[in-house]
């Protein structure tokens, strides 16, 4: 298993956002983790990204334990997290925010092959490389915080609600990006609150409520599950 | 107010207000970088250029130059001028070290408030000038002489001096060096990003402990840089010689907008020129007052400085 959290909980100051919750992503898989707003999602992602401690439980990826491990040390193990939000560096240009992923790398043919591919993925980065990333559509920003991840080469890919807050249009064509970058080898960790997209290309998925996981199966059982469809896909 | 001595001495102030203003900026930008990251403001700076004035002159004593010796021949002078910007950039980087690593690092692993950081800011600038203080036995300490101010060319009937050109020279040049460092390099964009969004920096794999230690040590170079010239340009000092100064620098980086490198440049000469132009129109004892009172004018209708915050969001 590529990732494997067993029984983390966390807290923010006193308050417990995570439960002893335990998820595992196998090598080449997409999984979905789908939950309502508040459930923990983003705390999941920052407790295996290392932005915060966790308060219990473990951390193995790759097979080693990343537990107490640094969170820039992680990114240079393969784990890299394209942040929920609008989470890019609004003063740099979209070419520097991109450099910025490849922060730990230095094979520079390497990186300009990568920038390269990240162009191929999102053609309108390309046109915008010199403007400044704050200036950008909330679609474009998207695209740069997904690449500007890819860009450091990521075993494990982390992918925080990437189609919050877009237009249909720009949801569709987001999820097949991700799609294809799964397809090219990169594993994906996926969190949405769009489940149905979500889960309808996950391998696996699993359902986070109030900080536990209440049901994880693969893609399509989750789909046709009764509990699930009337919680997450809006269906009464 | 006297308009006929500042229009008679515009040429003579302007010149001697730039290179005053250059040592500003130099200084205020360790007060900038420091901000920037930590939105911390790091009374010990002023210590940090201190022990830099007394850096060059412990290394000319070093090398057998004290301020009685006879001005040494062009060849050496450069010689000596560029291992005396070296030790005093060198003392007041590893000033700017300890400070961070004794002072601020045991608070930010214990996520204190920002009070703490402010006291103990106050308290490592009164413990290092008074260890400078007891060291030196209070008393100032001469430069050894190895610039004789002498004109080079006259603008407006105003001479320019060989230490101007030299002052404006190095801090010009450092500055621009700088520039590049934090805009273009690697290690530069990781400053940004922790500027900017610290934890999307850890993200994207930059050590935020690292890019900390980086600005405390490059605002201890340019201050220690200011420091040599301030050795030059009064020769001499002593250990309370960070504190006017201080205000100063610190005026000058809030008045270009602090945070941001070019605005520590803009504050500084706007502030070094002003002194010279005030004490000309309403006498030297107005000098501070008129400064503040400038300061304080223009943060009424620029309130984040002239050319605005952050490191990051104004693309330093
Ligand atoms: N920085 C924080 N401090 C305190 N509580 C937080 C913080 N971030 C999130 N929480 C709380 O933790 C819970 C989970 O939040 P989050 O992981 O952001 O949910 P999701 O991403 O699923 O919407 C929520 O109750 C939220 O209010
Ligand atoms: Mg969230």
């Amino acid at each position: 298993m590529l990732l494997e959290i067993s029984d983390v909980s966390l807290l923010y100051g006193r308050i417990q956002a995570l439960h002893g919750i335990s998820l595992g992503v196998d090598e080449g898989e997409i999984v979905a983790l789908i939950g309502a707003n508040g459930a923990g999602k983003s705390t999941t992602m920052r407790a295996i990204s290392g932005i915060r401690p966790v308060a219990s439980g473990r951390i193995r990826f790759n097979g080693d334990d990343i537990t107490k491990l640094r969170a820039d040390l992680r990114v240079v193990r393969g784990l890299c997290q394209a942040p929920e939000g609008r989470g890019i560096f609004p003063g740099m240009t979209v070419l520097e925010n991109l450099e910025m992923g490849a922060y730990t790398r230095r094979d520079r043919a390497g990186i300009a092959a990568d920038l390269e591919r990240v162009f191929g993925l999102f053609p309108r980065l390309a046109e915008r490389r010199k403007q400044v990333g704050g200036t950008l559509s909330g679609g474009e920003q998207q695209m740069l915080t997904i690449g500007r991840a890819l860009m450091s080469q990521p075993k494990l890919l982390l992918l925080d609600e990437p189609s919050m807050g877009l237009a249909p249009m720009l949801i569709q064509q987001i999820f097949s990006i991700i799609s294809e970058i799964n397809s090219q080898g990169t594993t994906i960790l996926l969190v949405e609150q769009n489940a149905q997209q979500a889960l309808a290309r996950a391998d696996r998925g699993y359902v986070l409520e109030t900080g536990r996981i209440v049901k994880s199966g693969t893609g399509t059982e989750l789909l046709h599950d009764p509990a699930v469809k009337e919680a997450y896909l809006g269906v009464a | 107010m006297n308009v006929h001595a500042f229009l008679h001495n515009f040429w003579e102030n302007t010149i001697s207000g730039l290179a005053q203003g250059a040592i500003y900026a130099l200084f205020a930008l360790g007060y900038t970088l420091v901000y920037g990251v930590l939105r911390l403001i790091n009374f010990a700076h002023s210590e940090v250029f201190m022990l830099g004035t007394f850096g060059a002159i412990i290394t000319w004593q070093a090398l057998g130059l004290d301020q009685d010796s006879p001005t040494p021949s062009f060849g050496p002078v450069v010689l000596y001028l560029i291992v005396g910007l070296a030790g005093a950039m060198v003392f007041s980087a590893v000033t700017a070290t300890i400070v961070e690593r004794v002072a601020y690092r045991p608070l930010r692993k214990r996520n204190a408030p920002v009070l703490a950081f402010l006291i103990s800011a106050i308290g490592a600038s009164v413990v290092l000038s008074e260890l400078v203080g007891v060291l030196s036995r209070r008393k100032p300490r001469g430069v050894p002489r190895l610039v004789q101010p002498e004109a080079v060319f006259t603008i407006g009937g105003a001479e320019v001096t060989n230490l101007t050109i030299g002052i404006l020279v190095v801090a010009f040049g450092l500055m621009f060096a700088l520039d590049r460092f934090i805009n273009r390099s690697r290690l530069g964009r990781g400053v940004r990003a922790v500027a900017q969004d610290p934890n999307t920096a850890a993200l994207m794999g930059v050590n935020k402990d690292r890019v900390i230690m980086l600005i405390f040590i490059l605002g201890g170079l340019m201050a220690g840089a200011a420091a040599l010239l301030y050795d030059l340009k009064i020769g001499g000092t002593d250990f309370f010689a960070g504190f006017d100064l201080g205000i100063k620098a610190f005026a000058a980086a809030v008045l270009g907008g602090i945070g941001n490198l070019r605005g520590a440049l803009v504050g500084g000469l706007i502030l070094g020129i002003l002194e010279p132009y005030t004490s000309s129109l309403f006498g030297t004892q107005w000098t501070a007052v008129t400064a503040f009172v400038v300061l304080i004018i223009i943060l009424l209708f620029r309130p984040n400085g002239i050319l605005g915050e952050s490191l990051g969001r104004a693309r330093a």
